[in-house]
């Protein structure tokens, strides 16, 4: 009996602080939809109303011409499915071979790769610039997609997953006469599934979010990705609240239904990445 | 042979096709695309541009012209200083008066000095454009117009305050103690009585000017703002707000979420200082509006200047691009964006005959305008156009920050914006 | 016979590693060990990218320690951190815990708490600077229903950076727990039973059987979230500029300035490096402690 009460008690605290939890990190989402559907006035509303005296849709129609979504959207999909094919297959492949293949120097490479981790990115930004701009590239989708194709993070990440396949199969195969290559096509990345997975969604999530970046690179409108652009239309906007707002919600919606459909897969890999050892 | 048949049919229409595209190549080298970027302060001004573009490619059907806006103030500039270094320039550009003498001496804009020469008359710009404009007798930009801080007002507040509208006779403009009284006795109690002395640099600068105060040393090598005028300047704007309550706190605007505009339009502001490109978006309100010299600490003046255009110095087609810059600076284009009110003609030609009622236009200008012709005319030009370092602005706004909305006291202010400015201008200048 | 065949197998793979690292490797010797050494070089530079770089030694380190600017950021930035660091994680710890037990709505909870950290900074600064607005923002009216007047938020200097700071915990806090969650869940269910019968409370289980074991995790997350902090910008650029003044500038913001407004790219590479030093002595101090406690424990 007293053991019940006293779960009982427990569950009830515990769902009392989730819940309060759970609203201060909504009602920001839910704040940005009702006030993407009322009109300027009813934004300067004191105290603030739930909706307006109807939902003023033309919010979302308004933006069309001044907020190219499309574009945006268009060149983030770009930048961010080449990173993260990139990323994952160089990763993968120098994670293989930092683990399971033998030549002299690797561990000392492999140091080397490990010592950046700690180095903070504007460290790098600015020589990178530099390096941009002699190539011509500043201003287009490359100086955002080139730097990032190689991480010393995602290097790391699958070289610690590869050290726990057991080198009997490497071996197997070797003496079945195939070679790295083949055997890191055939046998090491369907086994790298998981991590993967968590490389990828990791990296979708820093790429597709990323602001600094393009923010130095890129001045041309057709060139923006989805943060930039929005971040644009805050300067040119700024006062016009639920215009911004609409902006922001078609912004944020092609990440929320992707989390909504792959919740378990992003959580499962932020889990990984803070896996230590 | 069924294959090789196809193999010869396939190779046909390839090399058919591959004629077809080189004949389009050929057309394509026909039409000269010229790439324009520019800023974007408002999407009217962007519509103002496209306009202009529009107009210039109907004229102009070989050259198509590329525009991109997105960027506005130090960000712009910032982003033409760095594709100056990468070399991608585009043809044709907006320049600030502040970054102009920087971005020329690096050699990134072509010199237009003869042609300029051969197509205009350098004095027929107004002084303070041709200040701007010229660099030791060399010219690499057509200064596009000119623009000043002006005083607007709300005729219907002063009509239900029952105060006399102000004169736009510069001769007959208030003294600042004079406007201090009508702000005071327009403040009630969901009005304030003026709104903008300290948040623009333009506006802050001509009132320094107006008390004999100055930004800089006559060869813009020293900053000396440190002194009693500029001082006077400051306390009496801060004076205005804390003392007389009739200007609202430095942060009301954010606070409520409204452009100055809003302010005045809504009529929470009575009066507001702003730059005379206001105009256009306060005239497409449709409001009920006046305008009115600044009042006056002791000078009567306003302060002028205004962008650029100019070429870049790597442009693959210079002709095109001095075309077009010959129609950016002509009376289709500039005569246009001045009938909109968005900026004031640079060019004293433009101030009288035909060609002043070629743009001037009573829906906008209203007829507060015509008294004050001489007063854009002759307007002084804006130290900050001319200054060595771009980071002076920053400084002079963090500064005022700290004295307008955090009570650092006017002292420490004032020696500081010295003191960093000039080590910012030392580290500029050193070689 | 047995060595040789060592020894061949050996030089196979040293041909096919570096033909399968190469992509890597070209990318990591470009875009990260030239330019970190680049950077440290450029530092003793003054270089504006218009004109040649002209070598003046460690002047722009000495500008630096007297740039009374940097020392503000620099302070600025470590209130962030001693702000987002400790408070975030508590959140974050108390949030695992209670999701760490058998729960209605998990996956809900979970799901909400976890959104903020997916969504791009850019939209969380226009949703939170509205929130912020003193006048018709919902934060202000949510305290003005308890009596209380609230601050300007991002427009007061005294609490501009505190405003940011909300923001930063409020952002990162999901993404923290999942990761408490993770290290939770690899702590063994027969520790607690042990306690359970040696009568330990919920309190007790926790503080000595929860908490210690979740050291290597804590640590973890801490070095991340100082880390990450002390990078701290988005924000910043989006919500405040540095303003009002430069009461919310931080380190990067004003490298940011420096390098990209400014063009000193010589002295932003000197505050880069300023960065990296701060970055790397919080990491090894932290390591050392992580060993401490080890043996502690």
């Amino acid at each position: 009996m007293g053991k019940n009460k006293k779960y009982l008690a427990v569950q009830i605290i515990a769902h009392v602080i989730l819940i309060i939890g759970a609203f201060t990190m909504l009602v920001p989402f839910f704040w940005m939809l009702s006030s993407s559907l009322k009109s300027l006035g009813e934004v300067f509303v004191f105290p603030p109303k739930l909706f307006g005296e109807r939902l003023v849709w033309e919010n979302y129609t308004h933006i069309s011409g001044r907020f190219n979504y499309f574009n945006y959207f268009m060149n983030s999909v770009k930048v961010s499915v080449w990173v993260v094919f990139f990323q994952v297959m160089t990763s993968a492949s120098a994670g293989f071979v930092f683990a399971k293949l033998n030549f002299p120097g690797r561990d000392k490479i492999f140091l080397l790769y490990l010592g950046t981790m700690m180095i903070p990115f504007h460290v790098t930004v600015i020589t990178n610039y530099l390096q941009m701009s002699r190539y011509g590239l500043v201003n287009t989708l490359w100086s955002l997609m080139l730097p990032a194709s190689v991480s010393a993070f995602g290097t790391f990440l699958m070289r610690q997953f590869f050290i726990t396949v057991p080198s009997e199969l490497i071996d197997a195969a070797k003496i079945d006469g195939c070679n790295p290559l083949m055997i890191f096509f055939r046998i090491a990345l369907p086994l790298a599934k998981s991590t993967i997975a968590t490389l990828c969604i990791f990296c979708f999530m820093n790429v597709w979010n990323d602001y600094f970046t393009p923010l130095i690179y890129l001045n041309n409108d057709r060139k923006y990705t989805l943060p930039l652009g929005l971040a644009r239309m805050k300067g040119m906007y700024s006062t016009d609240w639920p215009v911004l707002m609409a902006a922001s919600v078609i912004a944020v919606l092609p990440v929320l239904i992707a989390f909504l459909f792959a919740q378990d897969a992003f959580v499962k890999g932020v889990m990984m990445s803070g896996l230590k050892d | 042979m069924k294959l090789k048949k196809m193999i010869s049919k396939v190779m046909a229409a390839a090399m058919v096709l591959s004629a077809m595209s080189m004949g389009t190549m050929v057309h394509a080298e026909e039409t000269v695309e010229l790439t324009f970027m520019g800023w974007e302060a408002s999407p009217l001004e962007t519509k103002a541009v496209e306009d202009g573009i529009a107009a210039f490619e109907a004229e102009y059907p070989n050259i198509k012209v590329t525009y991109t806006p997105g960027l506005a103030g130090a960000e712009y500039n910032a982003k033409i200083l760095t594709s100056a270094a990468a070399g991608a320039l585009p043809d044709v550009m907006f320049v600030a008066a502040e970054s102009y003498r920087q971005i020329a001496g690096a050699g990134a804009l072509m010199e237009l000095t003869d042609m300029f020469d051969s197509n205009y008359s350098f004095d027929d710009f107004i002084e303070s454009s041709r200040t701007i404009m010229d660099i030791d007798g060399h010219v690499y930009g057509i200064s596009s117009c000119t623009v000043s801080p002006i005083i607007y007002y709300n005729k219907d507040v002063f009509d239900a305050a029952g105060v006399p509208y102000p004169s736009s006779d510069p001769a007959e403009c208030w003294t600042i103690d004079e406007f201090r009284e009508v702000a005071k006795s327009l403040t009630t109690e969901d009005v304030y009585g003026i709104y903008g002395l300290e948040t623009v640099q333009d506006t802050l600068n001509a009132q320094l000017l107006s008390n004999g105060g100055a930004r800089y040393n006559e060869d813009f090598t020293e900053s000396i703002i440190n002194s009693p005028e500029s001082k006077e300047v400051f306390e009496t704007i801060k004076a205005i707000r804390v003392e007389d309550g009739s200007a609202p706190d430095a942060t009301t605007l954010d606070a409520v979420g409204m452009s100055a505009a809003q302010m005045l339009e809504t009529g929470k502001v009575a009066m507001l200082c702003d730059g005379s490109w206001a105009l256009q978006e306060l005239a497409a309100s449709g409001m009920n509006i006046g305008m009115a010299p600044l009042p006056s600490y002791g000078e009567v003046l306003t302060t002028g200047q205004a962008h650029l255009h100019c070429i870049s110095s790597t442009t693959a087609h210079p002709e095109e691009a001095w075309q077009f810059l010959q129609f950016l600076s002509g009376m289709d284009y500039q005569g246009a964006l001045c009938k909109s009110g968005l900026w004031m003609p640079n060019r004293y030609s433009m101030y009288e005959g035909e060609q002043l009622e070629g743009w001037y236009d009573e829906s906008v200008h209203g007829d507060s305008y015509r008294p004050m012709l001489d007063y854009f005319m002759n307007a002084k030009v804006d130290p900050a156009a001319l200054q060595k370092s771009a980071q002076a602005r920053d400084i002079l706004m963090e500064e005022s920050d700290m004295y307008f909305k955090m009570d650092q006291d006017i002292d420490t202010t004032l020696a500081n914006i010295d003191s960093r400015i000039n080590a910012a201008i030392k580290d500029a200048m050193a070689e | 016979m047995r060595g040789s065949k060592k020894a061949g197998k050996l030089k196979d793979d040293s041909r096919w590693a570096w033909l399968m690292l190469a992509p890597n490797i070209i990318g990591f010797f470009m875009f990260m060990l030239v330019p970190v050494v680049a950077t440290f070089v450029i530092s003793f530079f003054k270089y504006d990218m218009l004109t040649p770089p002209k070598f003046i030694g460690l002047t722009n380190y000495i500008t630096m320690f007297h740039d009374p600017i940097v020392w503000q950021v620099t302070r600025n930035t470590l209130i962030y951190t001693l702000i987002t660091v400790p408070v975030g994680m508590a959140i974050s710890l108390v949030l695992a815990v209670m999701l760490d037990q058998k729960i209605a709505f998990r996956r809900f909870y979970r799901a909400a708490f976890f959104l903020p950290s997916i969504t791009s900074m850019v939209v969380v600064a226009i949703v939170w600077q509205w929130l912020y607005n003193p006048e018709f923002g919902l934060i202000n009216y949510f305290l003005s229903l308890f009596g209380i007047k609230g601050p300007k938020w991002l427009l007061n200097a005294h609490t501009s950076l505190l405003s940011l700071a909300i923001v930063g915990i409020w952002k990162n806090a999901g993404y923290n727990m999942i990761i408490f969650l993770s290290g939770l869940q690899g702590i063994s269910t027969s520790y607690y039973e042990a306690a359970k019968l040696d009568g330990a409370g919920t309190w007790q289980q926790f503080r000595y059987i929860t908490l210690p074991l979740l050291t290597p995790t804590t640590f973890f997350i801490f070095v991340m979230a100082v880390i990450g902090s002390f990078q701290v910008f988005d924000q910043v650029m989006l919500m405040t500029e540095g303003g009002p003044g430069r009461s919310s500038s931080v380190l990067v913001h004003y490298l940011y300035q420096n390098a990209f407004q400014y063009f000193k790219l010589g002295y932003a590479c000197a505050i880069a490096y300023l960065l990296f030093f701060i970055i790397m002595a919080i990491t090894i101090f932290n390591m050392r402690m992580e060993k401490k406690m080890r043996d502690v424990y």
